[in-house]
């Protein structure tokens, strides 16, 4: 029997044992390749170019990470098969055959393996485009049609991508092969009797590791204005390292606590899936802290996409909240832009009055009125408020004090810190509030420097400063925005004497569609780690319900009934499940606070629904582990 | 010797295979066992000892005939039922130990109390004296690949004891055991059958290993083909089922 028919026979006889793998391989497949097929399609074309070059950035960013992913997925799968089928093709030693003929069954075996999950892979990704681009549009809410298209450049990427990266790591196993000695490939099996290890190691790497997580959530943490970027940057490496640490020390450490207590350990079947737990933790601490990780990324990822999207909505209603503003050192500003409007309804109006200081010396310098502070009244600001019908809760700002009127921003790198004094006319004020609602809609977003004074304080300015005037006017008809914004242009003005500027955007531009992107591709990153951190432990217990078999039987013939094996599965599964789950928890605690302070926004909320959508897609993995591995371990024929 | 019947069979029967090709391992065996007995079955390969031992201890069932354990006919109960009756009743001994690789000697002897509920202290104080009779109070921390085999044999005849089964069923105890360990376990079993603590039951091929039951048992053909005491003198007992093997013949390895 020559090498191909061996491996061909392998392959048929042991299927129904790799299908685990292959369907994860298939899913990582059908992932990668719906995504590039995305990429290709000119979806993202109609929605203009600047989107488009958003759109385009992130995609390739995304498409880092899925490559990233892919490859280190397929490090792992491929780790996992080399374990078992080396026990297995071990046996061939005997027959006389080779390490180099063994590793090269195993590169054939592990061909037919790739190449099947590869068409599975495509052939599903290629079935599911369709529903792939509609789930995509329906989250994101994107203004494009959603064509059925599959791209044979995607097909190509996916499967030369996927063949490189699968060929390096089987020739990577198939060196492992030929240099393995003959003991180790028969005794795979057997080396779980010396995973003990020493107390004191654990207790090194417990401490080590608590330390360097504490540290990871410090960083994650820290204030500063300026190092937001390099903070978030040690944070994740520290937290990366700190969960591995935790889970190859802290965590065991615990169980063998747990163990050698044993009116804690002999009471039902703790003695069995306790040290059930702590057998595989020792033997599978890089697999939990690796599901850890993702289940962070995954959060993460969903509490991005959730949070962009609502910052999308508030930056559009901030936007949007005037049609139609205007800053003018022209007293008679409301009366000239009521007569221009009249005809058309107002939904709300308001008029105030700014003071700017320093308007003289920065028009002269700048001619530039952002760059100036401009000066508003309490009373005003409160009354504006009421007009649009807007809540106000801030109490009236002390004499030395000032109010920041600030605008939304997606992401800043430079951290909020500890807000500077405000020196305006000779005196210094205390910025007490930084102020993100829009009392003065898209006017806060253009001018630089906008505060809330007291009264008192405005009163005591008024004498020496310039002042300005502002209206602001929502109409109730966006559809004459542009018919109302020609009979504007006649008045707008930029001269020392006249000046008057009009601020408008748009109601149906598509400026921000690439955020509504940005928020479906997190989305498609939460779904891809969650999924890929479910598929990771499914086939890592999946697997493990092999090796226990023989000691499920020995179990079974000391005449323990099906359900008490099959609760001790369940607690032991839960517990597999639950301690990747509670660090994921929080660690991604402290990843959402930092993005928190990026998008300078208070993200707990977000954070907790999407700890909970993970929550329940580990339950539901649970639960498919539990019975598959019931299923092997407690099957209808054995039960006897 | 006690009166109460532990295990009584009557006429048990057991075919293999389809009706037009069936094979008779056990014809028409009928067997007492009391309590406080310590019973050897011996018999050359293919007497059918392994399926006797199987459906003594409910993991196969009979062709025909009755098995009454305990006063409780198994071949009429339900596999629940079976599965407590194995766990409350019947103590095993496996030829390969069986101790769980995952957890320490001390565990592996609590296993079965702790699974059925027992108090923790109690389980203790129970180990506790099981390993001072086996001699196994050093290694009770230890994890069975750090064992020897006859330390992990005795550790598992500690774990099919902590339940004070009503008979403990002993397959080939002594064979994966030098001739030492052998002899330790079988002075131990001896040791516990004596003082009452356990009904034993032990199927071998080894006529040393049996020379230290009670009554020896000869099986052949699926037949018992007769029964002989040891009486007071375990040496004279050995030569006479040396005797005995070698009158019936056959293939006793």
């Amino acid at each position: 029997m020559n090498i191909l028919r061996l491996a061909f026979l392998n392959f048929k006889n042991s299927f129904k044992n790799y299908l685990s793998l292959m369907l994860s391989l298939a899913f990582t497949i059908l992932v990668f390749f719906n995504f590039l097929n995305l990429i290709y399609s000119d979806v993202f074309v109609e929605l203009g170019q600047r989107n488009k070059n958003y759109i385009d950035m992130l995609l390739k960013v995304c498409l880092a990470v899925l490559l990233c992913f892919l490859f280190f997925f397929l490090w792992y799968a491929t780790n996992v098969f080399l374990t078992r089928r080396k026990r297995e093709i071990g046996i061939y030693v005997f027959m006389g055959m080779s390490n180099q003929k063994i590793g090269s069954l195993y590169l054939v075996e592990i061909s037919f393996v790739g190449m099947t999950a590869l068409v599975m892979g495509i052939g599903f990704g290629a079935l599911f485009s369709g529903l792939f681009q509609m789930i995509m549009g329906a989250v994101s809410d994107l203004a494009v049609d959603v064509r059925f298209g599959i791209s044979i450049k995607a097909i190509k990427m996916t499967s030369v991508s996927f063949m490189c990266m699968y060929l390096f790591f089987a020739l990577k196993d198939f060196w492992n092969i030929t240099r393995s000695s003959v003991l180790n490939m028969i005794s795979a099996a057997k080396q779980n009797e010396y995973l003990h290890v020493k107390p004191i190691v654990l207790l090194l790497k417990a401490v080590l590791g608590a330390g360097v997580l504490i540290l990871g959530y410090y960083y994650a943490n820290k204030g500063g204005r300026y190092d937001t970027l390099t903070n978030a940057f040690w944070a994740v490496l520290l937290v990366i390292i700190g969960v591995y640490l935790l889970f190859g020390g802290l965590i065991p450490l615990v169980f063998q606590l747990l163990v050698s207590c044993k009116g804690f350990l002999y009471r039902g079947q703790r003695c069995l899936w306790v040290n059930q737990t702590i057998f595989r933790m020792r033997k599978n601490y890089r697999t939990y802290a690796m599901v850890c990780i993702m289940g962070i990324c995954s959060v993460t990822a969903l509490a991005t996409g959730f949070a962009m999207r609502s910052r999308y909505e508030n930056m559009v209603a901030f936007d949007t909240q005037y049609t139609f503003q205007f800053l003018s050192n022209q007293s008679d500003i409301g009366t000239t832009t009521e007569t221009l409007i009249d005809g058309n309804d107002v939904t709300y109006q308001s008029a105030l009055c700014a003071l700017s200081p320093d308007s003289e010396r920065l028009l002269a310098t700048y001619m530039d009125v952002s760059q100036m502070h401009l000066l508003l009244s309490y009373s005003d600001i409160v009354r504006a408020a009421q007009a649009a019908d807007v809540t106000f809760s801030f109490e009236e700002p002390a004499d030395d004090e000032v109010y920041y009127l600030s605008h939304l921003v997606l992401l800043s790198f430079i951290g909020n810190g500890e807000a500077e004094p405000v020196e305006i006319a000779g005196k210094t004020y205390r910025q007490t509030e930084r102020i993100m609602i829009p009392y003065l809609g898209y006017l806060q977003k253009e001018l630089g420097c906008l505060y809330v004074v007291s009264d008192k304080e405005y009163e005591r300015l008024q004498a020496q400063s310039g002042v300005y005037y502002i209206c602001n006017y929502k109409l109730a008809d966006d559809t004459v925005f542009w018919e109302v914004r020609a009979a504007f242009d006649a008045i707008v003005s930029n001269t020392d004497e006249n000046y008057t500027a009009r601020v408008s955007i748009d109601p149906f531009s598509n400026e921000g569609e690439w955020i509504k992107a940005l928020h479906s591709l997190c989305i498609f990153m939460f779904l891809v780690f969650i999924v890929a951190s479910g598929c990771i432990m499914f086939m890592k217990l999946y697997n493990d319900s092999f090796e226990e078999t023989q000691r499920y039987a020995v179990l079974r013939k000391l005449g323990f009934s099906t359900r008490t094996l099959s609760a001790s599965i369940a607690h032991e599964l839960v517990t597999a499940y639950l301690l990747p789950f509670a660090v994921m928890t929080v660690s991604a605690y402290f990843s959402v606070l930092a993005l928190g302070k990026m998008m300078r926004a208070d993200l707990f909320g977000i954070y907790v629904v999407s700890t909970v959508v993970v929550s329940a897609v580990f339950a539901a993995f649970c639960g498919l582990s539990i019975v598959a591995y019931q299923r092997t371990l407690l099957s209808a024929r054995d039960r006897r | 010797m006690n009166d109460k019947k532990v295990v009584e069979i009557k006429n048990l029967i057991k075919r293999y295979g389809a009706r037009d090709f069936q094979t008779t391992a056990l014809k028409g065996i009928d067997l007492t066992i009391y309590k406080g007995d310590f019973i050897a079955i011996m018999g050359p390969s293919g007497s059918g000892k392994t399926t006797l031992l199987n459906i003594l201890s409910t993991i196969d069932k009979p062709t025909q005939g009755m098995v009454m354990l305990d006063g409780q006919d198994v071949t009429r109960i339900s596999n629940k039922a079976l599965a407590k009756l194995r766990k409350d009743k019947i103590g095993f001994i496996f030829q390969d130990y069986n101790l769980l690789d995952t957890m320490t000697l001390q565990d592996n002897i609590a296993l079965p109390l702790a699974l059925d509920g027992a108090a923790p202290k109690d389980i203790l104080a129970r180990i506790k004296e099981l390993a001072a009779a086996f001699g196994l109070e050093a290694q009770l921390r230890q994890y069975p690949y750090q064992l020897s085999g006859g330390q992990k044999q005795r550790g598992a005849v500690c774990r099919a004891l902590i339940t004070n089964p009503e008979i403990i069923f002993a397959d080939e105890p002594t064979g994966a055991l030098d001739s030492k360990a052998g002899k330790d376990l079988l002075q131990c079993l001896c040791k516990v059958n004596e003082s009452g603590q356990a009904t034993i039951l032990m199927v071998t091929h080894d006529p040393h290993c049996a020379s230290y039951a009670k009554d020896v048992y000869l099986l052949s053909d699926g037949t018992i083909k007769c029964r002989i005491n040891r009486g007071n003198d375990r040496k004279e007992f050995y030569n006479r089922i040396i005797d005995l093997q070698t009158s019936i013949g056959g293939d006793f390895a």
